[in-house]
């Protein structure tokens, strides 16, 4: 990678609710952009830039960051507002990467949000990257979308329903012992195997919910970072791309750039078992059961076999496999800000501050990404030393 | 309009509802709304490697080469996967919440594209994969050159 | 399956067609306790609230949680009499898809006294041609206020 080296400094979050009746969007990422200057012991005035990350048609603001920057103090700051449906939050992290790594801002403030009880339900005309004129007749969501995945996978996997269901409660035993998840439910493979169908294999709890929430990253260039944080969390790498085809899912239901991203960035690493070689695991998954296919994309599973790892128990915050200790995207997600919310996660783990649901032992290195549309993913490689 | 709780008191919420008109370009894609009019569907081949795709592209997405050759796909097409929505969801073009009836399907065409499609067939279990689904399309003087011109696949 | 019929795509128009097509939104907007004090100022006694930062000491309105210029969180009500000075305005004379009034009408920005910010308003009681900056205006609230920024219904000049 050229370019200057970078850590994230300082990392905020809001407590993940359905509803927040008692700020409106503006004061709510403001909340996220205090809880971050304060874990990096900055203030407002330490910023020299500002990256925004909201996915506009959730919560019905247009150029929204017009409105927020001044609300969270970032007046005659540089930057802009990034916008990608699902990875909308990811994308906004690579930016502030990269604005960091150009060596002409000393420290970069990330934040994303969405305020989704103030959707009105049909949000994003253009179902999230398909044309929106030949697919707009399909009711075309990510539920649709990850039944559609989930039955192939199961399919050529062989596994059962209740499969599904076990990764549902992973999730949820996850949730539990992290104090900003929004759902935390007390699921048993019962109560996920007898819950409402939405359009099969998927039930309404293994879709995500919709959240209220904001999340923020503190950015800087090497010396800087060393200067700010006792405890960096190095950017090692990161990848995004498009797919081609699975433009309605039709062309092909398992396309995904998640594999294809991981052998990239593992290719440039030096990664060789990433299994071994990373520790800590923040995978965006838009339903519970698209971890299965998830863990076999980024080579902690073999091809097809994930769900058979579930059914031996050897996935969790003190297991194995410790996979989305925080309890995911199925607990918690405000759309445009859920991966900022995986990104803040990896770099708890990676410093050994996630509290109740840190994963023990040494976490040398944390995978994050974000997920959007009809399969796009980013990827974030954080490393604990340089 | 979609309807939704109505919040009591604006100094708390208040909602503003809106319709907004556009008015899209299909460009390329006018000569696939013009076969739909005529109860055909048609699409654009890859130099490259051969493939189809549909809805038609003016460059193909992973070969980056111009797609000027156009192919007939047929009217029948293989069952490549099936699901059924079970509860009410928005249609965007209307603003309604209902009720969706017939299960989606996923079909390889005859020409080797893929498309979505609604199916006649509202019984999963018979929705088997590989099964051999036709068209069936509204009458001429009512298609609109969209996708729903064909009203649903069924099976033969 | 049977080999597909080969027919020729040479019959089929290539004419560019438009399509119309129309987007339905009902999204909400949420207020927040900041922005439900200020409203509640202004249906039930009829009086505008500024809030102040601790550290710059400037005064908002409308009000909000933290101070643009300081991010200091802000909690210090200020009331003001209403009165103010109108520094710009203009006059709408064009009609477009989901306008607040039928044109012409006219709003502006009034500097109002105590406060640090311009508020964004309509201008009432005076003849749209004789609105001039630098004018001294006042609120005009209605009768049966509702919670909203719209219970006050223009500012017009004082006297």
């Amino acid at each position: 990678m050229t370019g200057e080296r970078i850590a994230i400094v300082g990392v905020g979050q809001t407590v993940h609710k359905s509803k927040r009746t008692d700020v409106n969007t503006a004061e709510l990422c403001a909340e996220a952009v205090e809880a971050a200057l304060a874990d990096a012991q900055l203030t407002i005035k330490d910023i020299d830039c500002v990256i925004l990350g909201s996915f506009e048609p959730a919560d019905g603001y247009s150029g929204p960051d017009k409105w927020i920057v001044p609300e969270i103090g970032c007046v005659g700051k540089a930057g802009f507002e990034m916008q990608n449906v699902g990875t909308t939050g990811a994308v906004a992290c690579a930016t502030a990467f990269n604005m960091a790594a150009s060596g002409l801002f000393e420290n970069v403030l990330c934040v994303a949000w969405q305020k989704m009880d103030e959707a009105a339900g049909a949000f994003g005309r253009g179902g999230g990257g398909a044309n929106e004129y030949w697919t707009g007749q399909f009711p075309m969501s990510p539920i649709t979308n990850f039944a559609r995945r989930t039955y192939d996978y199961m399919t050529r996997s062989g596994c059962t329903e209740e499969h599904l269901a076990m990764v549902r409660v992973k999730q949820d035993q996850c949730a539990q012992r992290n104090k900003n998840a929004q759902l935390k439910l007390g699921l048993t493979v019962e109560k996920v195997m007898g819950d409402f169908l939405l359009a099969w294999p998927i039930r309404r709890l293994h879709m995500c919910p919709t959240t209220a929430g904001s999340a923020a990253i503190v950015v800087c260039p090497e010396k800087r970072a060393k200067k700010v944080s006792m405890k960096p969390v190095w950017v090692e790498d990161w990848f995004t791309c498009h797919q081609g085809g699975a433009l309605t899912m039709a062309e092909d239901p398992q396309a995904s750039t998640l594999g294809y991203a991981c052998k990239k960035i593992y290719k440039r690493c030096g990664i060789t078992n990433p299994k071994k070689e990373i520790q800590a695991w923040e995978v965006y998954e838009p339903a519970s059961t698209a971890e299965l296919r998830w863990m076999e994309e980024v080579g902690v599973a073999e091809d097809y076999k994930a769900w058979k790892l579930f059914e031996q128990g050897k996935v969790g915050i003190e297991k194995e496999i410790p996979f989305n200790p925080s309890g995911g995207v199925t607990a918690t997600n405000p759309i445009g800000c859920t991966p900022v919310v995986r990104v803040v996660e990896a770099s708890l783990q990676v410093r050994g501050d996630a509290e109740e649901h840190q994963v023990p032992g040494t976490i040398n290195r944390a995978l994050a990404t974000g997920y959007g549309g009809q399969g796009e993913n980013v990827v974030f490689l954080l490393k604990k030393a340089l | 309009m979609l309807k939704k709780e109505e919040p009591q008191d604006p100094s708390v919420a208040f909602r503003y509802p809106r319709v907004i008109p556009y008015k899209h370009s299909l460009g390329y894609q006018s000569k696939f709304a013009h076969a739909l009019k005529m109860g055909r569907i048609i699409a654009t081949k890859c130099p490259v490697d051969g493939r189809c795709t549909v809805p038609p592209r003016i460059v193909c997405p992973m070969h980056h080469v111009r797609q000027t050759e156009w192919v007939d796909q047929g009217q029948r097409g293989k069952l490549l996967s099936a699901f059924k929505i079970n509860f009410p969801m928005f249609d965007s073009r209307t603003g309604e919440l209902k009720s969706w009836e017939y299960p989606i399907v996923a079909i390889e065409l005859e020409g080797g594209a893929r498309m979505d499609g609604w199916c006649a067939e509202t019984d999963t279990e018979k929705l088997k994969p590989g099964i051999i689904l036709e068209a069936v399309w509204r009458p001429a003087e009512e298609r609109k050159g969209r996708v729903d011109d064909i009203i649903y696949w069924k099976p033969v | 399956m049977t080999h597909h019929d080969k027919k020729g795509v040479a019959d089929i128009p290539e004419d560019p067609i438009i399509v119309e097509v129309q987007a339905h939104s009902n999204f909400l907007v949420t207020i927040g306790n900041t922005g439900h004090k200020f409203l509640s100022e202004i249906k039930d006694n009829k009086t505008i609230m500024g809030i102040k930062c601790p550290q710059c000491k400037k005064v908002y309105v409308p009000p909000r949680t933290h101070c643009p210029t300081c991010f200091a969180k802000m909690s210090e009500w200020v009331k003001l009499s209403g009165q103010g000075t109108l520094e710009t305005f203009t006059i709408v004379r064009y009609k477009e898809q989901y306008m607040p009034k039928e044109p012409p009408y006219a709003y502006g920005v009034i500097k109002l006294n105590g406060a640090d910010t311009g508020v964004v308003h309509f201008i009432g009681g005076i003849d749209l041609n004789k609105i001039k900056v630098g004018m001294k205006m006042e609120p005009v609230f209605k009768e049966q206020r509702e919670g909203s920024i719209l219970d006050i219904e223009y500012f017009k000049p004082v006297g």
